[in-house]
């Protein structure tokens, strides 16, 4: 590769890099689009940016490929403008490339399936992804859960502390709820038959999963153990493009399953999560397993219903649900029927959606999306799509089997005002679970005594603008014993935190006025506010980021609205907790 | 038939071949002097979806009208692709059938049938270049070598319906000009996107073997019920 002058040195360095990333499947794709324009209108950014052809999936391809045609295509070397072969020079190219790559695609290949040649431009958009990664060039959130994963172990930052605390917190949940000794977590267990691996969005904002696979590896007897480290199944290599991290996330997991002897690894319900571990990690990390296998949660549970390990009673799940496949899942793995088998043996009313299956649309959330608050407005305008899709279904609820996808649809549901929930394949296993008495376990019963209300003695400022949520939640609390402050701007809130100095506070942060964020912000740099813990339940998901960005200690607790009374309390009794441990 | 016809409809179209598979041989080599990214993980999907299947599936995919979405729901389109092709493989053959076997061409039905083809195809080839120009979308991802591909062979296609009869009756201009512009044609195929046939059996070949591998290919499809 010939170095110009005029090229900045990033840019130089992503010219370099490219011809190593180059295999024949990617080459492929990127020499044989004809431009017929066929995938334009399987894309949902295009569909619902009607007249902007900057979304065309060939359009976007064009911003690579031309940098490709350029360097390596004999045409494109010689004659650059009759095929539009343009180098990068300026750290701004370099940006713009960012905007297109990282904006504009989710990288959920629905135009890929629907291009004539077979080119599949999701692959090399993760290329390119890779590329600017390696000089630096990605959205801020890309940047600091890459740097979370690498050097933390997962891509949310939870400590090995946290993460064991919340697992046993968990666990002696489930043996008061099981009134049985056995009902438990087991941590680190070598030679089990299962080991649980989870995507650490559960462990921090949705704990309830977690409780709910170990009820049903409980209502089995299954041998299993969760690891206390290297128990990251997502990857956020996968949306970076970056293999290394890929490799390296991988290589974590699958040795911490062979040092644990496990003979099975189930991965939670998580798109990408699944493709990563499933079906990536052994191409990045340049392994063969043999030691063990994999499989998703989802079938695991349909196994244990099929073999009569488990009983359920669908009429627990009686409303309506309709399942959105992950593209991961999907299209990318192949997962699409064992979730729909699952749904009829635990739900009475299941209601397809169209287009479904490997050619379903995309949550919006997917590729990192999340992560990225930046382009928020566009992605939540591109959701229009999915929403219209769920809308037709007339559902209460939508299943998916995917924790980006839980995000991604949470929040469209909400912009778009739908009304529905959104909830994943074990939660309503675990909701349809028969549990029968196992033969008891001779215990001494202390005498009954009147236990006090679980929140007595706590005083709660409760922060949110609107009026309805507020009051719920106040109840809530206040049903549990709690002293209830209320404040429904940010002012107020700041007010009352100094003169009352309650326990916990649960802040919103989208109020007018003030915002959550700079409330947070200041009650940390406060001296006598600062030690008081935060909850922050917010309906803007994509808003957490900048939460866990601020220059001060992150909030004790997390939660996504909509939120429910269960786990509201979840969330304060273990962040309640970690304040009286420490 | 004069010398310079003789030329056009041998020499010519010869040596056109010979640079045409000499620049496609070492296309192919350039290709695959990239290397191969190696499949590690264990199959995913359900019983059928192989890689073999795949790839089967994914090479056959351009005969499944119903199997793509981008094509289910756009036929007209569809047609204009089958038309228009066909057309390219009936007009190749012509440069054939004309110098090497003429007599085909006394069949009064089989030249009907050849124009038929050629100008149908002649026909789609204008539908699209109207396409490419007044479709915002279709213009925004369309370069020069988009443009001129289209019309050359639009033009190619005229030309090649009125000689068909491959008469020299009214003068010789129509043969010549068909030769002359399915030699050029053939020279500059491998330097534009008209190349893409020589690369659809790899990408599409790659495609369905990890889609196959990963439980994809071949696709299930449920549509929603008509109500």
């Amino acid at each position: 590769m010939k170095s110009s002058n005029k090229r900045s040195h990033k840019a130089q360095k992503v010219l370099e890099r490219f011809e190593k990333k180059l295999n024949r499947q990617i080459v492929g794709s990127l020499v044989a689009c004809v431009h017929c324009g066929n995938c334009t209108s399987a894309c949902h950014y295009v569909l619902a940016n009607p007249g902007d052809p900057t979304y065309a999936p060939a359009y976007k391809a064009d911003r690579i490929r031309r940098i490709f045609k350029r360097h390596f295509d004999w045409t494109g070397r010689v004659f650059p403008w009759w095929v539009h072969a343009k180098s990068i020079y300026t750290d701004q190219d370099l940006d713009d490339l960012k905007d297109i790559a990282f904006g504009k695609c989710t990288n959920c290949r629905r135009c890929s399936i629907n291009c004539p040649m077979g080119v599949d431009f999701a692959t090399f958009n993760r290329m390119a992804r890779g590329l600017l990664v390696s000089v630096g060039v990605m959205p801020e959130g890309v940047a600091v859960v890459s740097k979370d994963q690498w050097e933390i172990g997962n891509q949310m930052g939870v400590l090995k502390e946290d993460h064991v605390e919340t697992l046993e917190w968990l666990a002696e949940e489930l043996e008061m709820e099981m009134n049985d000794p056995r009902a438990t977590i087991p941590i680190d267990r070598p030679d089990c038959e299962v080991v649980y691996s989870i995507n650490p969005r559960e462990v921090k904002y949705d704990p309830r999963t977690i409780s709910d696979a170990a009820k049903i590896f409980y209502a089995t007897g299954e041998s299993w153990t969760m690891p206390s480290e290297d128990w990251d199944m997502t990857n956020f290599g996968l949306f970076s493009g970056d293999d290394e991290l890929g490799g390296a996330v991988a290589r974590r997991l699958y040795e911490k399953v062979s040092e644990l002897r496990g003979k099975k690894l189930v991965i939670s319900e998580c798109g990408h999560g699944y493709r990563s571990t499933r079906c990536e990690g052994p191409n990045w990390a340049g392994m063969d397993i043999t030691d063990f296998e994999m499989e998703s949660s989802v079938i695991t549970m349909t196994r244990y219903i099929k073999e009569g390990r488990i009983k359920v009673d669908k009429s627990r799940n009686a409303q309506p649900v309709t399942f959105h496949d992950s593209c991961n899942n999907a299209r990318s793995c192949g997962l699409f029927e064992e979730p729909r088998e699952l749904l009829n043996l635990v739900c009475e009313d299941f209601r397809e959606q169209y287009p479904n299956r490997a050619e379903n649309y995309c949550c919006t959330g997917g590729g990192g999306a999340m992560s990225m608050s930046e382009y928020t407005p566009q992605r939540l305008k591109s959701a229009k799509i999915k929403a219209d899709q769920l809308k037709a279904t007339g559902a209460e609820t939508v299943v998916t089997s995917c924790h980006n996808c839980v995000d991604g649809l949470s929040d469209l549901i909400k912009h778009y005002k739908l009304g529905m929930q959104v909830t994943q394949l074990v939660n309503l296993v675990a909701n349809a679970l028969v549990i029968e008495p196992r033969p008891e376990v001779p215990v001494e019963v202390a005498p009954p005594v009147a236990e006090p209300a679980e929140l007595a003695g706590s005083k709660i400022l409760v922060v949110d603008d609107e009026p309805d949520f507020l009051l719920f939640v106040s109840t809530v609390l206040e049903d549990n014993g709690a002293t209830v402050l209320q404040a429904s701007n940010g002012d107020e809130a700041l007010k009352l935190a100094k003169a009352e100095k309650p326990d916990l506070i649960t802040l919103d942060i989208s109020m007018p006025g003030k915002s959550g964020i700079e409330v947070f912000e200041e009650l940390r740099n406060t001296p006598e506010t600062a030690s008081i813990a935060v909850c922050i339940i917010t309906g803007k998901p994509e808003m957490r980021q900048l939460i866990y960005n601020r220059p001060v200690p992150p909030p004790e607790g997390y939660l996504n609205k909509p939120v429910d009374e269960e786990a509201i309390m979840l969330n304060i009794r273990k962040t309640l907790k970690l304040i009286s441990k420490e | 038939m004069s010398d310079l016809l003789h030329f056009s409809e041998h020499t010519l179209q010869e040596i056109a071949l010979g640079v045409m598979t000499v620049v496609y041989i070492t296309r192919i080599i350039w290709l695959m002097r990239f290397k191969t990214g190696k499949e590690r993980q264990p199959a995913t999907g359900l019983r059928g979806t192989t890689m073999r299947n795949g790839v089967l599936y994914s090479w056959g995919n351009i005969a499944m009208p119903w199997a793509m979405e981008s094509t289910r729901t756009k036929m007209f389109i569809y047609g204009q692709f089958v038309i228009f092709h066909l057309g390219v493989t009936v007009a190749i053959g012509l440069s054939f059938i004309i110098p090497y076997a003429p007599g085909l061409l006394e069949s009064a039905l089989l030249v009907r049938i050849l124009q038929v083809i050629i100008g149908a195809a002649c026909v789609m080839g204008v539908i699209r270049i109207i396409r490419r120009v007044s479709d915002l979308y279709m213009r925004a991802i369309s370069s020069p070598d988009d443009y001129f591909a289209l019309i050359l062979l639009t033009v190619w296609f005229f030309f090649a319906t009125l000689a068909v009869p491959n008469s020299t009756a009214g003068g010789e201009g129509i043969l010549l000009t068909y030769f002359m512009l399915t030699a050029f044609f053939l020279i500059y195929v491998p330097f534009s996107k008209i190349s893409h046939y020589l690369y659809y059996p790899f990408t599409r070949y790659y495609f369905g073997k990890t889609m196959g591998h990963r439980g994809t290919y071949p696709m299930k499809r449920v549509p929603e019920p008509r109500r």
